[in-house]
């Protein structure tokens, strides 16, 4: 669960179960109606209404199924189950301006909640964390006066992860990022 | 010959595309939408070359502002001059055979320039130096300002060729169709298909033109008071209301997003028209009216309020239930794509389909439509919005969206064609472009898609880093073959040869 909520791959997956079968049924239907010699169906009143009502049910089922369980995968939900497991969290303050960005801590501690406090100074940046393997594990907009954006995450694994900005802010958009540093929590 | 039939024949080539007939009895409703129809493919074609422009200056490693001035001019040709001057020209076309009325007066005739000025001043600016992209960050332009990125002359002249965009879509465009439906006199001899609002086929023109209308009027108003600022003619004081983050951030993307739910709503609406017009057994009937309008209504009733997934990221300045509202909301419109999706099967299961050139590139389109609302509601999932929000994933599906619905308007402009110009097409030339555009478009959809589950950021001149030039490379590939798709259309346009008896037994609208 954790791998088709929190990557980009999970995602990418999720999107070609909902596509796929669209794909092969709606072209096959296509090919099959107007090839040579094809012309109408026979197909009777209840079979159509309970194609109707199989279809339909499968659509609304995966809506909620889909949706329902991503809720424990919300930033908001870990967010606030992090404040409330006891464990003090580890508050940074980032400002972000035209094109870095100004962080009050940049080494953390695998396993310890880590609380970002995230503003724009200027325009409206991203603040997108990256996993040593590639991944965003997090991304937040920061618009400018429309007050911090936060978010509580706790690190697994040790490494270098690369700080960007995924939000249009000028000419040297690009070049905006940095680094944060987590370290092995002493065993 | 009228103004706009003027205009027509006088561009070259593009001009030559859409020439109306010498002695045309239909050119009240043909003129002013030729023209816009001829106008939109002038922008695509520039659209087109920034896009392939793009990965080639990343791959050769040229300067970074050619990649920015090239994705803002691309971005702003595509969306407005292009699909929404295309949709424009093509509704207002099957609009006034549909019921009858005229596309003539004065406010087809600012729509027309307003679009395409407005798109030209924006075009000037960007060459003089403003890079803001199409969708513009708050309070960017300023900024670029303030740290000599651009000028104010640039700003000033780029904002007034938005506002007369705006003008076009949020005020002249939807006025004129609510004209049309609503008090215009019909003339009986203009009347192709009768349509009424109870006709699916008429009922997604009408909540297109009230949704522009009412979702856009705010930014009218916001706009409008920054341009007046900038333009000196009141202090900064009197329009700080207008410059809140929240109001302006807010006003943009009711707009903006309700936008492209409007003209889906409208090309799902003229797909719902133009199918039963192919059917094998001559039934020339959706299996079920009462399901398509529900469909439409659902896609109304959830876009409306579905935006606040551009702002998932925000929190908590967006609270979580406005966010959990926005993640129901875009799922929503899922349940009335399903519904569509059903519809438009059953249809075609039950009498059958003649695949003319035009239905199928109708039919690409909507399965190219889709496939990209499968992204869309995977990245208005409030969980997947944390990884994906500002990636290419995003960037894959704006391109997506109005790629798709160029492909349905482009089938309904070739099912049209024969009534707006007198002239018939090459179908065998017609398949190859469907098939080409097709593949063109998933495969340039997938590219930006994957790359953006990897995590590279779009609007991002840097993609010589973590491997990301892979997905660059599909992206030119996949770009080029939509090109070569585009190139076989044009060429099918050109060599369409004139009719006369047949004009009357094309499949009128």
């Amino acid at each position: 669960m954790e791998f088709i909520y929190q990557s980009g791959w999970g995602a990418f997956a999720v999107m070609l179960l909902l596509q796929i079968p669209f794909l092969v049924v709606f072209l096959w239907v296509i090919n099959h109606k107007s090839g040579k010699g094809a012309g109408p169906s026979n197909t009777s009143a209840a079979t159509v209404s309970r194609l109707k009502t199989g279809w339909l049910t499968l659509a609304i089922a995966l809506f909620l199924v889909i949706n329902l369980a991503s809720i424990r995968f919300i930033p908001a939900i870990y967010s606030a189950r992090a404040a409330t497991s006891g464990v003090e969290p580890i508050d940074v303050k980032v400002e972000a301006q035209s094109w870095n960005y100004d962080m009050s801590a940049q080494e953390f501690v695998a396993g310890k909640p880590v609380r970002f406090n995230v503003v724009s100074l200027d325009t409206v940046h991203g603040f997108a964390v990256y996993h040593p393997d590639g991944r965003v594990l997090f991304t937040m907009m920061l618009v400018p006066g429309a007050g911090t954006s936060s978010l509580t995450y706790t690190f697994k694994d040790p490494g270098t992860y690369k700080i960007r900005c995924l939000e249009y802010c000028g000419m040297a958009h690009h070049e905006m990022n940095d680094e944060i540093t987590v370290t092995a929590a002493a065993s | 010959m009228s103004l706009p039939a003027s205009i027509v024949a006088s561009v070259p080539v593009f001009g030559t595309m859409f020439k109306l007939e010498e002695k045309d009895e239909f050119e009240a409703i043909n003129a002013w939408p030729a023209a816009m129809i001829m106008a939109s493919f002038i922008w695509f074609t520039a659209a087109v070359l920034l896009g392939i422009s793009m990965p080639l200056v990343q791959m050769l490693g040229l300067d970074t502002s050619l990649f920015y001035t090239a994705i803002t001019a691309h971005g702003a040709a595509m969306a407005f001059p292009y699909v929404f001057q295309l949709m424009m020209g093509v509704g207002l076309h099957r609009s006034g055979g549909c019921l009858g009325k005229p596309v003539t007066g004065i406010i087809p005739a600012l729509a027309f320039w307003f679009m395409n000025i407005g798109g030209i001043l924006f075009t000037i600016a960007i060459l003089m130096g403003l890079k803001i992209s199409y969708a513009v960050m708050y309070p960017l332009p300023i900024v670029g300002v303030q740290t000599g990125q651009w000028s104010m002359t640039s700003v000033v002249i780029g904002f007034s060729g938005i506002a007369l965009i705006l003008l076009t879509v949020i005020l002249l465009f939807p006025l004129q169709v609510i004209k049309m439906l609503f008090f215009d006199k019909e003339r009986a001899e203009l009347v192709l298909n009768r349509r009424t609002l109870g006709d699916p086929g008429m009922l997604g023109m009408a909540m297109s033109a009230f949704v522009l209308l009412i979702m856009g009027s705010p930014l009218l108003v916001v706009a409008s008071a920054v341009l007046l600022f900038l333009y000196g003619l009141v202090p900064f004081a009197w329009i700080a209301w207008a410059a809140d983050p929240m109001v302006f951030q807010f006003v943009f993307y009711i707009f903006a997003h309700n936008l492209m739910e409007a003209m889906a709503i409208m090309v799902v609406s003229a797909v719902y028209a133009t199918l039963p017009l192919y059917l094998a057994d001559g039934t020339r009937e959706l299996y079920s009216k009462k399901m398509a309008n529900l469909a439409l209504w659902i896609l109304l009733i959830t876009s409306v309020t579905s935006f606040f997934h551009h702002f998932y990221t925000m929190f908590p300045a967006l609270p979580s239930a406005l966010s959990y509202h926005g993640n129901i909301m875009s799922w929503g419109t899922a349940v009335g794509a399903a519904i569509t999706i059903f519809t438009i099967s059953m249809t075609i299961w039950k009498h059958g389909l003649r695949a003319d050139v035009g239905v199928m590139a109708v039919l690409m389109g909507f399965v190219l439509y889709i496939l990209d609302g499968a992204s869309a509601i995977v990245t208005s999932t409030v969980a997947w919005s944390y990884q994906l929000h500002g990636t290419m994933w995003q960037a894959g599906h704006t391109m997506a969206v109005l790629v798709a619905m160029s492909m349905m308007w482009m089938g309904v402009l070739l099912h049209h064609y024969p009534v707006l110009t007198g002239r018939v097409v090459d179908p065998t030339k017609g398949k190859w472009f469907v098939a080409l555009y097709t593949i063109g478009a998933i495969g340039v959809s997938y590219s930006f898609l994957a790359a953006g589950a990897a995590g590279m950021p779009r609007r991002f001149a840097s993609w010589n880093q973590e491997g990301w030039m892979t997905y660059g490379y599909l992206i030119l590939f996949f770009g080029l073959m939509l090109a070569l798709s585009m190139v076989i259309f044009f060429i099918t346009i050109a060599g369409s040869r004139a009719i006369d008896t047949t004009r009357v037994t094309a499949p009128a609208e």
